[in-house]
């Protein structure tokens, strides 16, 4: 492309990339969750980064199925067995019963080795990743202005 | 397009005597194709790796969510981590389980985008004491994905040993180059804004890059301090090139600074852009990739360099090519490599190295200390674009200048930068879950400010690399052995630098969050140097002031290797000016008859 960019071009490429939705919504098969799995790891997320008045939060942007994913294709057998094993009490949990043991979970230490708080970091990392990446975490929620052509006065300020 | 008229020759004539035989397509390699080939000389350039298709591995505006895996490499590939180059014993990959293992920049952000621009660890073994050595094989080396960061010495560092007493000058002074940084600088495009400071002396920029408003904030109040920060002084044409039709002026895109590097539309420096393709273009240079070159060949009478043998990296098969001249520009460690690989009755040292210098006096920068603080009147601000650009601020030395510290030598700078950035890393450290927890994150998305120190490490003759005689590469040929260590002064130093950077920070008015004391694994910093140094007296250097070799008149090693001291600022700039004169100066000894 080099000097071949023309400013019209240039606007259209900004401006496409700002309003593209990202992931597709196609239904296909869990890679590793059970369905059991798979509907309780949707809540647990949502519970981590909720919906709220400024954006949708990790259900809405399928952060599930990121996990799903990275789970699924994991090098190390470990990481998908820590995180079934760690995951089991909330899956026959209900609602409320989550939600007393997130809280429960989330202010044990970092040094914590236990299972319950392994699990708790496991969901948090991946929830962070998975939103933060996505199109609603990077566009609704941190309304992130970069990763565009700059094409006319650039963005800060020149010092003197 | 443009590009597509300039594929690599696999086949090329091997009969014929080439007017120079450059090894190595980098910042080094690249430049020495170029001003060789404007001199009308007949060029064979080797590279040991491919040409990629790079815009095709680097997509720079693809989003997270465009990729399978939002970036990340393919889970059978692993990035070593800081803990593993510091226990593991070396080779770092031997026994891993994982397909491929590479080095610590794949752990970064983008890593997928990166992955094939990289050694795997697997193929490119090196023991000894550990060492974080981060190595690029493909045409252009490690410019396809450099910092930019592109910074002159200044006479701080050429006489730094006239002025302190610690080791030995270089044989050059700022006047002897500044003419060639100044070539450099319009040749290739460089941005920053003049400072008029005697120790990183100004370049001819380009468009500087602009602040986010925490970091004008640190600008002032570095000022009653008598200290500045500077944008980024980056290695890219943010105006464009009028002569250079293969790279595009700078957008602001920021992807550069998003991942472990790179551009695709080329506005940051890269070695095939800016100088082997309009080499090419000149007719005069003949580009063989996949060539690993294992030995520079000797004349038996006259114990000149003859030419090299490579190695086809896909097939195996060896070939000798003959020049008048060889020009090494492999990089700092594996120039060393190949030179003390190169045995041979008339230099049983290896070629050049009768000094017995070569592999030894290695220098790089430190790194690891640093802060990272919290500046109170961003949070909760409407979000900014505040990562458009090639990089951040630098703060310049200010140590050791007109004072003499009492616990150390030289100098340290700074790397640092504010404001919002795609990925809100802070969100691991930040406490609890749900709604609280998603506003923080939001919040605070604007507010942090960084930086990291990259100081001086003091050449040793102790410090330094040779050949393991049992190990091999994939390719048979044998590795390095790493003898790095970091002593006293680089510890000193260490402590001034978490001290200062948090003064400074405090001083600002800057919430600390954390401040790291810690120096990273030695080789972290990819600035190595030093391991076949230029002086003036053959018995305690390899090269003269035009990084030709005392011993092999017609050996010229342009590469980092022949850095005398390491200096605080990033090398890649120096590199290319000191390549430019000693090519100037090879060419024109040639046509003269005199080498």
């Amino acid at each position: 492309m080099a000097n071949g960019i023309d400013r019209r071009e240039l606007i259209k490429i900004g401006v496409g990339a700002v309003v593209s939705t990202g992931v597709a919504g196609a239904v296909e098969a869990h890679k590793f969750f059970t369905d059991a799995e798979y509907t309780a790891v949707d809540e647990l997320t949502e519970m981590m980064i909720p919906t709220d008045d400024h954006s949708p939060g990790a259900k809405a942007a399928k952060v599930v199925d990121y996990i799903d994913r990275v789970l699924g294709e994991a090098f190390e057998p470990e990481e998908r067995n820590d995180f079934r094993a760690g995951l089991k009490p909330y899956v026959e949990a209900t609602p409320e019963q989550r939600e007393a043991m997130l809280k429960k979970a989330s202010v044990l230490k970092p040094a914590n080795r236990s299972m319950e708080a392994k699990f708790f970091r496991l969901l948090k990392e991946h929830t962070i990743k998975g939103y933060y990446t996505s199109s609603i975490g990077i566009h609704d929620d941190l309304q992130y202005k970069g990763n565009v052509y700059q094409t006319g006065e650039y963005a800060g300020f020149l010092p003197s | 397009m443009p590009t597509d008229t300039h594929e690599p020759n696999l086949n090329p004539d091997l009969t014929k005597t080439y007017d120079a035989i450059v090894v190595g397509s980098g910042a080094a390699g690249g430049m020495a194709a170029h001003v060789l080939t404007s001199h009308g000389m007949q060029v064979l350039l080797l590279e040991a790796g491919k040409k990629l298709n790079i815009e095709k591995e680097l997509k720079s505006m693809q989003w997270p969510y465009d990729h399978p895996r939002r970036g990340d490499m393919p889970p059978d590939s692993h990035a070593l981590s800081l803990n593993e180059y510091n226990i593991r014993p070396l080779p770092y990959a031997k026994g891993s389980r994982y397909k491929h293992v590479y080095s610590y920049v794949q752990g970064w952000s983008g890593s997928d985008y990166s992955k094939n621009i990289v050694v795997d660890e697997k193929d490119n073994p090196y023991t000894g004491e550990k060492y974080a050595w981060v190595r690029a094989r493909l045409l252009g080396g490690k410019t396809a994905i450099w910092g930019r960061l592109a910074l002159r010495l200044s006479d701080y560092d050429f006489k730094a040993a006239s002025r302190d007493g610690y080791g030995e000058d270089w044989p050059i002074s700022y006047s002897d180059i500044e003419q060639y940084y100044d070539r450099v600088d319009n040749y290739l495009g460089i941005s920053g804004m003049k400072e008029g400071l005697p120790q990183l002396p100004d370049s001819l920029f380009q468009r500087p890059n602009r602040f986010t408003s925490a970091e004008m904030m640190f600008r002032e109040s570095l000022k009653s301090m008598g200290r500045v920060i500077t944008p980024y002084r980056a290695g890219v044409t943010t105006d464009g090139l009028k002569h250079n039709r293969y790279r595009s002026k700078c957008f602001g895109r920021g992807a550069c600074g998003r991942r472990s590097g790179g551009c695709d539309i080329h506005a940051a420096f890269d070695s095939p852009t800016g100088l082997i393709y309009p080499a090419m273009d000149t007719g005069n240079l003949t580009l063989r990739t996949n060539a690993t070159v294992y030995q520079v060949d000797v004349d038996k009478n006259t114990g000149r360099a003859s030419g090299v043998s490579f190695i086809d990296t896909e097939t195996g098969k060896t070939y000798q090519a003959k020049g008048k001249a060889v020009v090494l520009g492999a990089s700092t460690l594996e120039s060393a490599r190949l030179m003390l690989l190169s045995k041979s009755s008339q230099h049983p040292g290896g070629i050049g190295n009768s000094s017995g210098h070569v592999g030894h006096n290695f220098c790089e920068h430190i790194m690891g200390p640093g802060v990272t603080g919290l500046v109170k009147d961003q949070i909760g601000k409407a979000p900014t674009l505040d990562d458009g650009k090639p990089g951040g601020f630098y703060l310049p030395r200010f140590r050791n200048l007109k004072e003499k510290n009492k616990n150390f030598l030289r100098g340290y700078g700074f790397e640092g930068g504010a404001g919002s950035r795609m990925f809100p890393s802070h969100a691991f450290e930040t406490p609890g879950y749900g709604k609280d927890f998603k506003k923080q994150v939001r919040d605070y998305s604007g507010a942090f400010i960084e930086m990291g120190g990259f100081g001086e490490l003091l050449p040793r003759y102790d410090n330094y690399v040779d050949i393991d005689p049992n190990v091999k590469d994939r390719w048979g040929v044998p590795v390095l052995r790493m003898h790095i260590k970091f002593g006293e002064n680089e510890k000193n130093m260490a402590k001034d630098m978490a001290e200062q950077a948090k003064e400074m920070f405090e001083h600002a008015g800057i919430q600390i969050i954390g401040v790291d004391e810690n120096l990273l694994t030695p080789g972290w910093s990819i600035h190595e140097l030093g391991t076949a140094r230029m002086g003036n007296d053959p018995r305690k250097s390899v090269l003269n002031q035009f990084q030709q070799s005392h011993d092999v008149p017609n050996l010229l090693v342009v590469d980092g290797s022949s850095h005398v001291s390491a200096s605080c600022q990033n090398p890649t700039w120096t590199i290319m000016a000191l390549a430019w004169r000693s090519c100037d100066h090879l060419a024109e000894a040639m046509k003269k008859g005199e080498v």
